[in-house]
Protein backbone atom coordinates (compact mmCIF):
# COMPACT_ATOMS: atom_id res chain seq x y z
CA UNK A 1 0.00 0.00 0.00
CA UNK A 2 1.29 3.52 -1.14
CA UNK A 3 0.97 6.79 1.03
CA UNK A 4 1.25 9.92 -1.33
CA UNK A 5 1.07 13.15 0.64
CA UNK A 6 1.49 16.38 -1.40
CA UNK A 7 1.07 19.58 -1.29
CA UNK A 8 -1.54 22.32 -2.86
CA UNK A 9 -3.65 21.11 -6.08
CA UNK A 10 -1.97 23.94 -8.93
CA UNK A 11 -5.74 25.01 -9.88
CA UNK A 12 -4.56 27.99 -12.95
CA UNK A 13 -0.87 28.69 -14.17
CA UNK A 14 -0.74 32.71 -15.64
CA UNK A 15 2.45 33.88 -17.40
CA UNK A 16 5.45 34.58 -15.81
CA UNK A 17 5.42 31.30 -13.91
CA UNK A 18 2.94 32.53 -11.30
CA UNK A 19 0.57 29.66 -10.52
CA UNK A 20 -2.80 29.94 -8.53
CA UNK A 21 -3.15 26.92 -6.04
CA UNK A 22 -5.54 25.83 -3.89
CA UNK A 23 -3.41 27.93 -0.56
CA UNK A 24 -4.73 30.93 -2.68
CA UNK A 25 -8.11 30.02 -3.00
CA UNK A 26 -8.80 29.07 0.18
CA UNK A 27 -7.14 31.71 2.12
CA UNK A 28 -9.03 34.61 -0.08
CA UNK A 29 -12.45 32.26 0.56
CA UNK A 30 -10.83 32.53 4.50
CA UNK A 31 -10.70 36.26 3.63
CA UNK A 32 -14.02 36.62 2.49
CA UNK A 33 -15.65 34.95 5.08
CA UNK A 34 -13.76 37.15 7.77
CA UNK A 35 -14.90 40.20 6.02
CA UNK A 36 -18.28 39.17 5.26
CA UNK A 37 -18.50 38.46 9.27
CA UNK A 38 -16.75 42.06 9.56
CA UNK A 39 -19.48 43.52 7.96
CA UNK A 40 -22.19 41.90 9.73
CA UNK A 41 -20.91 42.69 13.12
CA UNK A 42 -20.24 45.87 12.74
CA UNK A 43 -23.18 47.11 10.49
CA UNK A 44 -25.65 49.46 12.79
CA UNK A 45 -23.85 49.82 15.33
CA UNK A 46 -25.54 52.39 18.09
CA UNK A 47 -24.10 54.55 20.55
CA UNK A 48 -26.64 52.54 23.12
CA UNK A 49 -26.13 48.99 21.85
CA UNK A 50 -28.74 47.04 21.12
CA UNK A 51 -27.88 43.89 19.37
CA UNK A 52 -25.67 41.01 20.84
CA UNK A 53 -24.07 41.73 17.71
CA UNK A 54 -22.39 45.16 18.53
CA UNK A 55 -21.27 43.53 22.03
CA UNK A 56 -19.49 40.54 20.30
CA UNK A 57 -17.95 43.25 17.90
CA UNK A 58 -16.80 45.85 20.57
CA UNK A 59 -16.10 42.80 22.96
CA UNK A 60 -13.24 41.45 19.97
CA UNK A 61 -11.53 44.66 19.26
CA UNK A 62 -11.13 45.19 23.32
CA UNK A 63 -9.98 42.00 23.10
CA UNK A 64 -7.56 42.67 20.33
CA UNK A 65 -6.21 45.69 21.79
CA UNK A 66 -5.57 44.14 25.13
CA UNK A 67 -3.43 41.45 23.86
CA UNK A 68 -1.12 43.84 21.70
CA UNK A 69 -0.99 46.85 24.67
CA UNK A 70 -0.07 43.94 27.17
CA UNK A 71 2.21 42.63 25.38
CA UNK A 72 3.70 45.42 23.63
CA UNK A 73 3.04 48.39 25.83
CA UNK A 74 0.51 51.38 25.07
CA UNK A 75 2.37 52.83 22.28
CA UNK A 76 1.94 50.37 19.95
CA UNK A 77 -1.84 50.67 19.85
CA UNK A 78 -2.05 51.18 15.83
CA UNK A 79 -0.38 47.57 15.73
CA UNK A 80 -3.81 45.90 16.69
CA UNK A 81 -5.03 45.34 13.15
CA UNK A 82 -2.39 43.83 12.34
CA UNK A 83 -2.07 41.25 15.14
CA UNK A 84 -5.98 40.82 14.33
CA UNK A 85 -5.46 40.09 10.58
CA UNK A 86 -2.40 37.77 11.30
CA UNK A 87 -4.64 35.91 14.13
CA UNK A 88 -7.54 35.81 12.41
CA UNK A 89 -6.08 34.79 9.03
CA UNK A 90 -4.07 32.17 10.42
CA UNK A 91 -6.38 30.09 12.82
CA UNK A 92 -9.17 30.59 10.16
CA UNK A 93 -6.63 29.17 7.34
CA UNK A 94 -6.04 26.10 9.69
CA UNK A 95 -9.78 25.48 10.73
CA UNK A 96 -10.64 25.41 7.23
CA UNK A 97 -9.25 22.21 7.52
CA UNK A 98 -12.70 20.91 9.15
CA UNK A 99 -14.36 21.67 6.07
CA UNK A 100 -12.47 19.42 3.75
CA UNK A 101 -10.40 22.12 2.59
CA UNK A 102 -6.92 22.01 1.91
CA UNK A 103 -5.46 24.62 4.94
CA UNK A 104 -3.19 27.37 3.70
CA UNK A 105 -1.28 27.20 6.49
CA UNK A 106 0.00 23.83 5.86
CA UNK A 107 1.88 25.51 2.58
CA UNK A 108 5.30 26.18 3.74
CA UNK A 109 4.82 29.59 1.14
CA UNK A 110 2.01 30.90 3.65
CA UNK A 111 3.53 30.54 7.06
CA UNK A 112 7.25 31.87 5.19
CA UNK A 113 5.76 34.99 3.94
CA UNK A 114 4.12 35.49 7.57
CA UNK A 115 7.61 35.51 9.07
CA UNK A 116 8.68 37.25 6.50
CA UNK A 117 6.62 40.24 7.24
CA UNK A 118 7.58 39.87 10.88
CA UNK A 119 11.57 39.55 10.21
CA UNK A 120 11.10 42.60 8.16
CA UNK A 121 9.48 44.56 11.16
CA UNK A 122 11.68 43.32 13.72
CA UNK A 123 14.92 44.33 11.33
CA UNK A 124 13.34 47.98 10.54
CA UNK A 125 12.60 48.53 14.31
CA UNK A 126 16.39 47.53 15.03
CA UNK A 127 17.74 49.62 12.52
CA UNK A 128 15.27 52.63 13.78
CA UNK A 129 16.09 52.42 17.24
CA UNK A 130 19.72 51.81 16.96
CA UNK A 131 20.65 53.44 13.63
CA UNK A 132 22.00 51.43 10.82
CA UNK A 133 25.92 51.69 12.53
CA UNK A 134 24.34 50.19 15.60
CA UNK A 135 22.27 47.87 14.07
CA UNK A 136 25.60 46.40 12.14
CA UNK A 137 27.81 46.72 15.93
CA UNK A 138 25.23 45.28 17.37
CA UNK A 139 25.85 42.04 14.93
CA UNK A 140 29.85 42.04 15.98
CA UNK A 141 28.92 41.35 19.64
CA UNK A 142 30.03 40.06 21.97
CA UNK A 143 33.00 39.86 19.92
CA UNK A 144 33.71 39.97 16.26
CA UNK A 145 34.20 36.00 15.55
CA UNK A 146 30.57 35.94 16.54
CA UNK A 147 29.36 37.99 13.38
CA UNK A 148 28.59 35.37 11.31
CA UNK A 149 26.64 33.43 13.75
CA UNK A 150 24.88 36.54 14.74
CA UNK A 151 23.45 36.88 11.47
CA UNK A 152 22.70 33.25 11.39
CA UNK A 153 20.80 33.66 14.55
CA UNK A 154 18.71 36.95 12.63
CA UNK A 155 17.53 34.55 9.87
CA UNK A 156 16.75 31.54 12.39
CA UNK A 157 13.41 33.88 13.73
CA UNK A 158 11.64 33.89 10.99
CA UNK A 159 12.80 30.24 9.62
CA UNK A 160 12.38 28.69 12.70
CA UNK A 161 9.05 30.70 12.53
CA UNK A 162 7.43 29.65 9.33
CA UNK A 163 8.78 25.90 9.79
CA UNK A 164 6.83 25.69 13.20
CA UNK A 165 3.53 26.95 12.53
CA UNK A 166 3.89 25.11 8.47
CA UNK A 167 5.27 21.86 10.60
CA UNK A 168 2.37 22.12 12.72
CA UNK A 169 -0.46 22.20 10.62
CA UNK A 170 1.23 20.19 7.57
CA UNK A 171 2.19 17.58 9.99
CA UNK A 172 -0.93 17.12 10.86
CA UNK A 173 -1.94 16.39 7.33
CA UNK A 174 0.58 13.60 7.76
CA UNK A 175 -0.55 11.90 10.65
CA UNK A 176 -4.12 11.93 9.75
CA UNK A 177 -3.41 10.31 5.96
CA UNK A 178 -1.25 7.68 7.87
CA UNK A 179 -3.71 6.99 10.61
CA UNK A 180 -6.61 6.66 8.49
CA UNK A 181 -3.92 4.42 5.41
CA UNK A 182 -3.58 2.23 8.84
CA UNK A 183 -6.68 1.98 9.97
CA UNK A 184 -8.15 1.24 6.29
CA UNK A 185 -5.91 -1.55 6.37
CA UNK A 186 -6.78 -2.55 10.21
CA UNK A 187 -9.96 -2.59 8.64
CA UNK A 188 -9.70 -4.91 5.75
CA UNK A 189 -7.84 -7.27 8.16
CA UNK A 190 -10.33 -7.34 10.08
CA UNK A 191 -13.42 -7.96 8.29
CA UNK A 192 -12.02 -8.88 4.70
CA UNK A 193 -11.78 -12.32 6.04
CA UNK A 194 -15.29 -12.74 6.03
CA UNK A 195 -16.80 -15.11 3.33
CA UNK A 196 -18.42 -14.27 0.39
CA UNK A 197 -20.54 -11.08 0.32
CA UNK A 198 -20.07 -10.28 4.03
CA UNK A 199 -16.34 -9.98 2.92
CA UNK A 200 -16.48 -7.47 0.36
CA UNK A 201 -19.08 -5.06 2.04
CA UNK A 202 -16.43 -5.51 4.89
CA UNK A 203 -13.57 -4.38 2.96
CA UNK A 204 -15.26 -1.75 1.39
CA UNK A 205 -17.39 -0.10 4.52
CA UNK A 206 -14.74 1.85 6.27
CA UNK A 207 -16.02 1.17 10.17
CA UNK A 208 -13.16 1.60 11.80
CA UNK A 209 -12.03 4.66 10.52
CA UNK A 210 -15.18 6.55 11.99
CA UNK A 211 -13.73 7.62 15.34
CA UNK A 212 -10.52 8.39 15.39
CA UNK A 213 -9.63 10.46 12.73
CA UNK A 214 -11.95 12.89 14.01
CA UNK A 215 -10.54 12.60 17.44
CA UNK A 216 -7.52 13.81 15.87
CA UNK A 217 -8.80 16.57 13.38
CA UNK A 218 -10.18 18.32 16.79
CA UNK A 219 -6.90 18.18 18.05
CA UNK A 220 -4.73 19.08 14.99
CA UNK A 221 -7.15 21.34 13.17
CA UNK A 222 -8.41 23.32 16.12
CA UNK A 223 -5.74 22.74 18.69
CA UNK A 224 -2.89 22.91 17.27
CA UNK A 225 -4.01 25.55 14.73
CA UNK A 226 -5.22 27.98 16.92
CA UNK A 227 -2.54 27.44 18.92
CA UNK A 228 0.02 28.13 16.42
CA UNK A 229 -1.58 31.12 15.42
CA UNK A 230 -1.58 32.24 19.25
CA UNK A 231 2.27 31.34 18.93
CA UNK A 232 2.87 33.25 15.93
CA UNK A 233 1.40 36.29 16.96
CA UNK A 234 3.02 36.25 20.19
CA UNK A 235 6.70 35.81 18.89
CA UNK A 236 5.76 38.62 16.76
CA UNK A 237 4.70 40.71 18.99
CA UNK A 238 7.44 40.30 21.39
CA UNK A 239 10.19 40.58 18.49
CA UNK A 240 9.29 43.66 17.37
CA UNK A 241 8.63 45.12 20.71
CA UNK A 242 12.11 43.78 21.83
CA UNK A 243 13.07 45.25 18.46
CA UNK A 244 12.17 48.58 19.30
CA UNK A 245 13.55 48.73 22.92
CA UNK A 246 16.67 50.50 23.33
CA UNK A 247 19.34 48.28 24.49
CA UNK B 1 -3.52 31.43 -19.40
CA UNK B 2 -3.73 27.50 -18.95
CA UNK B 3 -6.12 25.94 -16.48
CA UNK B 4 -4.32 23.11 -15.41
CA UNK B 5 -4.10 19.90 -13.12
CA UNK B 6 -1.44 18.77 -11.18
CA UNK B 7 0.10 19.60 -7.44
CA UNK B 8 2.96 21.11 -5.77
CA UNK B 9 5.19 19.39 -4.07
CA UNK B 10 4.89 18.53 -0.42
CA UNK B 11 7.60 21.17 0.63
CA UNK B 12 8.00 23.75 -1.91
CA UNK B 13 9.29 27.19 -2.01
CA UNK B 14 7.73 29.50 -4.73
CA UNK B 15 8.48 33.72 -4.38
CA UNK B 16 5.28 34.18 -5.94
CA UNK B 17 3.65 32.56 -3.18
CA UNK B 18 5.24 33.93 -0.56
CA UNK B 19 4.16 37.39 -1.46
CA UNK B 20 0.88 36.75 -2.02
CA UNK B 21 0.91 35.31 1.18
CA UNK B 22 2.38 38.76 2.41
CA UNK B 23 -0.02 40.52 0.20
CA UNK B 24 -2.95 38.87 1.25
CA UNK B 25 -2.20 39.33 4.94
CA UNK B 26 -1.66 43.30 4.34
CA UNK B 27 -5.08 43.35 2.75
CA UNK B 28 -6.66 42.22 5.43
CA UNK B 29 -5.18 44.21 7.62
CA UNK B 30 -6.69 47.08 5.68
CA UNK B 31 -10.36 44.37 5.68
CA UNK B 32 -10.10 44.68 9.19
CA UNK B 33 -9.25 47.93 9.76
CA UNK B 34 -11.90 49.48 7.32
CA UNK B 35 -14.74 47.09 8.45
CA UNK B 36 -13.85 46.16 12.47
CA UNK B 37 -11.53 48.17 14.02
CA UNK B 38 -12.67 51.95 12.74
CA UNK B 39 -16.26 51.55 13.38
CA UNK B 40 -16.24 50.20 16.65
CA UNK B 41 -13.60 52.62 17.61
CA UNK B 42 -16.01 55.05 16.76
CA UNK B 43 -18.82 54.48 18.67
CA UNK B 44 -16.42 53.51 21.40
CA UNK B 45 -15.28 57.29 20.66
CA UNK B 46 -18.81 58.39 20.69
CA UNK B 47 -19.92 57.06 23.85
CA UNK B 48 -16.74 57.84 25.73
CA UNK B 49 -17.71 61.41 24.74
CA UNK B 50 -21.88 61.13 25.52
CA UNK B 51 -20.86 59.52 29.03
CA UNK B 52 -18.48 62.41 29.25
CA UNK B 53 -21.41 64.98 28.51
CA UNK B 54 -23.79 62.88 30.57
CA UNK B 55 -21.58 63.56 33.79
CA UNK B 56 -20.48 67.60 32.70
CA UNK B 57 -24.56 67.80 32.54
CA UNK B 58 -24.96 66.03 35.98
CA UNK B 59 -22.51 67.95 37.62
CA UNK B 60 -23.86 71.20 36.39
CA UNK B 61 -27.40 70.48 37.31
CA UNK B 62 -26.01 69.36 40.39
CA UNK B 63 -24.45 72.65 41.13
CA UNK B 64 -27.34 74.53 39.54
CA UNK B 65 -29.60 72.94 41.98
CA UNK B 66 -27.12 73.88 44.99
CA UNK B 67 -27.42 77.11 44.11
CA UNK B 68 -31.28 77.12 44.03
CA UNK B 69 -31.43 75.31 47.39
CA UNK B 70 -29.25 78.16 48.67
CA UNK B 71 -31.46 80.58 47.52
CA UNK B 72 -34.25 79.19 48.86
CA UNK B 73 -32.52 78.58 52.21
CA UNK B 74 -32.05 82.19 52.12
CA UNK B 75 -35.39 83.26 51.12
CA UNK B 76 -36.89 81.20 53.50
CA UNK B 77 -34.95 82.72 56.41
CA UNK B 78 -35.84 86.04 55.02
CA UNK B 79 -39.58 84.89 55.15
CA UNK B 80 -38.96 83.94 59.08
CA UNK B 81 -37.19 86.95 59.53
CA UNK B 82 -40.40 88.89 58.29
CA UNK B 83 -42.73 86.71 60.51
CA UNK B 84 -40.99 87.16 63.45
CA UNK B 85 -41.17 91.10 62.60
CA UNK B 86 -44.57 90.88 62.17
CA UNK B 87 -45.59 88.88 65.09
CA UNK B 88 -43.40 91.39 67.58
CA UNK B 89 -45.23 94.47 65.48
CA UNK B 90 -48.20 92.73 66.30
CA UNK B 91 -46.98 91.97 69.93
CA UNK B 92 -46.20 95.23 70.69
CA UNK B 93 -49.28 97.37 68.84
CA UNK B 94 -51.18 94.64 70.70
CA UNK B 95 -49.78 95.32 73.93
CA UNK B 96 -49.90 99.17 73.74
CA UNK B 97 -53.84 99.16 72.78
CA UNK B 98 -54.51 97.09 75.79
CA UNK B 99 -52.72 99.87 77.72
CA UNK B 100 -54.67 102.31 75.97
CA UNK B 101 -57.76 100.50 76.52
CA UNK B 102 -56.92 100.11 80.37
CA UNK B 103 -56.40 103.60 80.71
CA UNK B 104 -59.32 104.59 78.86
CA UNK B 105 -61.33 102.29 80.83
CA UNK B 106 -59.76 103.49 83.93
CA UNK B 107 -59.83 107.27 83.39
CA UNK B 108 -63.83 106.77 82.23
CA UNK B 109 -64.20 105.04 85.48
CA UNK B 110 -62.75 107.67 87.45
CA UNK B 111 -65.08 110.31 85.29
CA UNK B 112 -68.11 107.99 86.15
CA UNK B 113 -67.04 108.02 89.31
CA UNK B 114 -66.26 111.42 90.27
CA UNK B 115 -69.80 112.28 88.48
CA UNK B 116 -71.56 109.94 90.58
CA UNK B 117 -70.33 112.07 93.96
CA UNK B 118 -70.83 115.03 92.37
CA UNK B 119 -74.48 113.61 92.10
CA UNK B 120 -74.61 112.10 95.45
CA UNK B 121 -73.34 115.25 96.87
CA UNK B 122 -75.87 117.08 94.68
CA UNK B 123 -79.28 114.72 95.81
CA UNK B 124 -77.76 114.95 99.63
CA UNK B 125 -77.79 118.89 99.22
CA UNK B 126 -81.08 119.19 98.14
CA UNK B 127 -82.30 116.46 100.56
CA UNK B 128 -80.85 118.71 103.25
CA UNK B 129 -82.56 121.48 101.77
CA UNK B 130 -85.94 119.74 101.58
CA UNK B 131 -85.48 118.44 104.87
CA UNK B 132 -84.52 121.78 106.48
CA UNK B 133 -87.89 123.20 104.56
CA UNK B 134 -89.76 120.79 105.63
CA UNK B 135 -88.78 121.31 109.33
CA UNK B 136 -88.91 124.50 109.29
CA UNK B 137 -92.72 124.60 108.12
CA UNK B 138 -93.06 121.52 110.88
CA UNK B 139 -91.39 123.87 112.81
CA UNK B 140 -93.82 127.04 112.58
CA UNK B 141 -96.71 125.01 112.75
CA UNK B 142 -95.40 123.71 115.74
CA UNK B 143 -94.76 126.92 116.82
CA UNK B 144 -98.10 128.27 115.56
CA UNK B 145 -100.09 125.48 117.67
CA UNK B 146 -98.05 126.84 120.72
CA UNK B 147 -98.36 130.03 120.34
CA UNK B 148 -102.02 130.00 119.07
CA UNK B 149 -101.14 132.90 116.37
CA UNK B 150 -100.03 132.60 113.24
CA UNK B 151 -96.12 133.42 112.86
CA UNK B 152 -94.71 135.17 110.31
CA UNK B 153 -93.11 132.75 108.60
CA UNK B 154 -91.68 135.21 106.32
CA UNK B 155 -90.51 137.23 109.47
CA UNK B 156 -89.37 134.44 111.44
CA UNK B 157 -88.23 132.40 108.67
CA UNK B 158 -84.60 133.60 108.87
CA UNK B 159 -84.72 133.02 112.74
CA UNK B 160 -85.56 129.27 111.71
CA UNK B 161 -83.09 128.60 109.46
CA UNK B 162 -80.60 129.81 111.79
CA UNK B 163 -81.87 127.16 114.35
CA UNK B 164 -82.03 124.12 111.90
CA UNK B 165 -78.55 124.85 110.44
CA UNK B 166 -77.49 124.50 114.32
CA UNK B 167 -79.44 121.02 114.57
CA UNK B 168 -78.31 119.61 111.67
CA UNK B 169 -74.56 120.11 112.46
Amino acid sequence: MEIEVTGAKILLELPLGITITETQVNMWIVMAAITAVCIWLTHDLKVRPTSKRQIVAEYIVKTAENFVTSNMGAKWKWFVPYIAALFSLAAFCSLSSLLGMYPPTSDLNTTAGWAIMTFIMITFYKIKTNGPLGYAKGLTEPIFIMTPMNILGEFATPLSMAFRMFGNVASGTVVSALVYAALAVANNALFGWLPGILGEMGEKLPILQLGLPAILSLYFDVFSGVLQAFIFCMLTMLYIASAAEKE
Amino acid sequence: MIIMAGTLDFLSVNVWHILMAIGNLLILVLILKKFLFKPVQNILRQREEEIGKTYSDADKALSEANAEKELYLKKLDDAKQEADNLIKSANERAKAESAEIISDANREAERRRRHADEDIELARKKAAAEMRDAVSEMVIDLAEQVVGKEIDSKAHAELIDDAIESLGE
